[in-house]
């Protein structure tokens, strides 16, 4: 627990989470959400949960990730908000 | 004051996290943002329950020179039971996540549109 | 419609804010949380289970039902994404006409 790691940190996630609900492409919005995934995960390991972010970058910042590509590909790219 | 902006400030960030997900869950109309907004709030919330399981001046959940006989004393090591539990809410949220991208692909088959306010007109 | 599910988010916000004053410290070692079960499971796991890791020996041992129920959330998750994604072959296309929407049932 490094107070200034921390905060670093919070603040990438807090800026990737804004970012990925307020970007109109939605591939866009996926990348983004699988890099907020992995600043959740190094703050994890941060913290010391060592088994909770390998599990997090395997699971959902890899099968999350490929599942929305598959389900954008399928579907329209484009949103209206 | 100090102090509890010191020892607090992680909970305010995890509540601004998931106000940010229960906004993209009620405010926006289409599908994907909802989903992408439901991620971060079960996230926030994984991420609330890790943090109370920190201790000041433990380490991680892993006996140092474990086969050796010796006492552990339950103060040097961080509590391994909120881990746990939320690797178990990791699995189940990927879970839901795929369902949910399943019903969305399903709607789009049908109604040939992801945005909510449409598809309720399309079904009046 | 937005303005009113942005008030929503502020009102829940802080009540939320509110009742996190009383949470226990970041990283206290006092906090209820750390006091009840888990310092058994961190005494006791090199002698009853073996295993050096305790987050391994928790989740497959002392609460291995725990894995069990998990597991068969994965399998109900998969068979329902099968479900809902097959392809009917037999019966025709209901693809909704988007100039008359009615006509699909």
């Amino acid at each position: 627990m490094i107070a200034t790691f921390d905060i670093m940190i919070l603040v990438f996630v807090l800026i990737c989470a804004i970012a990925a609900i307020s970007v109109k492409d939605l591939l866009s919005a996926v990348m983004i959400l699988g890099a907020y995934s992995f600043f959740m995960c190094l703050l994890w390991s941060e913290m010391g949960a060592v088994d909770v972010a390998f599990t997090e970058a395997s699971v959902s910042a890899g099968i999350g990730t490929v599942l929305f590509i598959a389900a954008v590909s399928q579907t329209k790219r484009r949103s209206k908000d | 004051m100090f102090d509890l902006i010191i020892s607090k400030y992680n909970y305010w960030i995890y509540i601004i996290l998931m106000m940010i997900g229960f906004y993209a869950m009620i405010g926006k109309k289409n599908l994907v943002k909802k989903i992408i907004g439901m991620n971060i709030f079960q996230t926030a919330i994984i991420l609330f329950f890790i943090s109370t399981a920190s201790k000041k001046g433990g380490t991680l959940p892993i006996i140092m020179h474990g086969h050796g006989a010796h006492a552990v004393k339950a103060a040097s090591y961080i509590n391994p039971l909120p881990h746990v539990l939320m690797l178990t809410a990791i699995v189940v949220m990927v879970s839901t996540l795929g369902v949910a991208l399943a019903i969305v692909i399903q709607i789009y088959r049908r109604y040939n549109t992801l945005e909510e306010n449409e598809i309720l007109r399309l079904n009046k | 419609m937005r303005f009113l599910a942005l008030i929503a988010v502020i009102i829940t916000g802080i009540i939320l804010i509110y009742g996190s004053v009383d949470m226990p410290d970041w990283g206290d070692p006092h906090s209820p949380a750390s006091l009840h079960v888990s310092p058994r499971y961190i005494e006791k796991t090199m002698e009853e289970t073996a295993t050096p890791n305790m987050v391994t020996s928790v989740l497959a041992d002392y609460r291995g039902y725990d894995t069990l129920g998990e597991t068969t959330v994965i399998f109900t998750a998969g068979i329902s994404c099968i479900l809902i994604l097959r392809e009917r072959k037999r019966r025709k296309k209901r693809k909704i006409n988007p100039k008359n929407p009615t006509n699909h049932v």
